[in-house]
């Protein structure tokens, strides 16, 4: 297999003597969609952070382009897309300036692409930044970080306030850009709803570690949940994720028949969630 | 076709697997008549705003399975059925279904020839 475009290896990082990730290893290929799910709080934010040098692991390496991630090159850095959670400068630019001095920065921006998206999301190029609602300067924020096509796009809670259509639309021009440029995309989001439309990949995190990581229907053939009521039910066979009392969450299901089962059940995603946070 | 097909996304199952089921269904049910050519990977997957590669697996499953056929440089087609095949279709798409079904009447205690019977009182 190729070299990943990003790759942590046994992440650990405490703020405010609080282990926010414990020992966190993930690969992200060309082609992946990684949809990263966790509750606020999780560490979800510092992970894709230290992807940019932006935050220093206490220990293990991050590594993009097979580089430290500290110590990138700038034709590396003109390789990532980024969009953080908040948006972002340009206070007193209009849209066309903004764009005209961000641009500067990539050789590989395409003018055109940015003239369709634009277009597209209804963003007039002499609107003043400061005049925009939170959801246009997230569009803009996206066209500034997907607009010279980057090999690496991290993207924070990227489409939360975007209507529902212009969120389609986004994510089928996340689609063009892994499939047709090669390039590996990974996007944290609480609505789990766009994540089954979009990864490929999920990656969960719960206290700071990495619960699950999978092709998303992997997950979802493979994850089940199994009522019971006998407590001392045989679950051996399986990876358990999460265990109440006559229930629990597993993996590595592969439509066996489990002695003392009540019911075992398909999830979606956002039930998964919430089963693995109760 | 692609007005016939829900995609859903809290859905438990995967969602090349909806996108399967429900084209044998169309297939099965003659909303699909033979010969009739899919629409683009491309155009599906944008349509429904899912990943083309969800898209591009559910087809190749079904092409696989028979059900579509695919020529070098022309559009996916509807293949021509085997009465056998529709025939083992038609009972395996009510499988889960009835499983459920059968599910619920074993929790509520209801007794096989009762559940029969009810399906032929409900049956118009």
């Amino acid at each position: 297999m190729e070299n990943p475009l990003l790759s942590y290896k046994n992440i650990v990082k405490t703020i405010n003597s609080k282990t926010i990730l414990k020992g966190i290893s993930l690969d992200i290929h060309a082609g992946m969609v990684i949809g990263l799910l966790g509750k606020n709080g999780a560490g979800k934010t510092t992970l894709l952070r230290s992807a940019l040098g932006l935050v220093t692991p206490d220990s293990g390496e991050v590594s993009v382009f097979s580089n430290p991630s500290n110590a990138l090159s700038t034709s590396s850095k003109e390789k990532i897309g980024y969009v953080p959670q908040h948006a972002f400068g340009y206070e007193g630019f209009t849209i066309d300036d903004a764009l005209e001095l961000h641009s500067s920065f990539y050789p590989q921006w395409d003018k055109q692409l940015q003239e369709k998206w634009l277009t597209r999301f209804e963003l007039s190029a002499s609107s003043a930044v400061n005049n925009l609602s939170i959801g246009q300067r997230q569009t803009l924020a996206l066209i500034m970080a997907m607009a010279y096509r980057p090999q690496l796009l991290i993207l924070d809670e990227p489409v939360a306030s975007l209507d529902p259509i212009a969120r389609r639309e986004f994510m089928s021009d996340l689609f063009d850009l892994a499939l047709d440029a090669g390039s590996g995309i990974i996007f944290s989001s609480h609505i789990t709803s766009d994540i089954e439309r979009v990864a490929s990949h999920i990656a969960l995190i719960k206290d700071g570690e990495l619960l699950l990581f999978n092709e998303q229907d992997a997950v979802r053939e493979t994850i089940r949940k199994v009522t019971f009521s006998d407590p001392n039910i045989d679950l051996s066979a399986f990876k358990i994720l999460s265990r109440q009392a006559n229930s629990a969450i597993i993996e590595h299901y592969n439509n066996q028949d489990i002695e003392g089962a009540l019911t075992v059940t398909s999830l979606s995603l956002e039930q998964l969630f919430v089963e693995l946070h109760t | 076709m692609l007005e016939f097909i829900n995609v859903n996304p809290n859905n438990g199952d995967p969602i090349y697997k909806q996108l399967q089921e429900q084209t044998v269904r169309l297939i099965v049910g003659g909303q699909l008549a033979v010969g009739e050519e899919l629409p683009s990977v491309r155009k599906i997957a944008e349509h429904f705003a899912v990943n083309p590669m969800t898209v591009s697996r559910a087809i190749s499953q079904l092409v696989d399975q028979g059900w579509l056929e695919r020529r070098r440089g022309q559009p996916t087609r509807v293949a021509p059925q085997t009465t056998m095949q529709t025939n083992e279709q038609q009972d395996s798409l009510l499988f889960n279904a009835a499983d459920q079904l059968i599910q619920q009447a074993t929790q509520l205690g209801v007794s096989q020839t009762a559940l029969l019977q009810l399906i032929k009182k409900r049956w118009k």
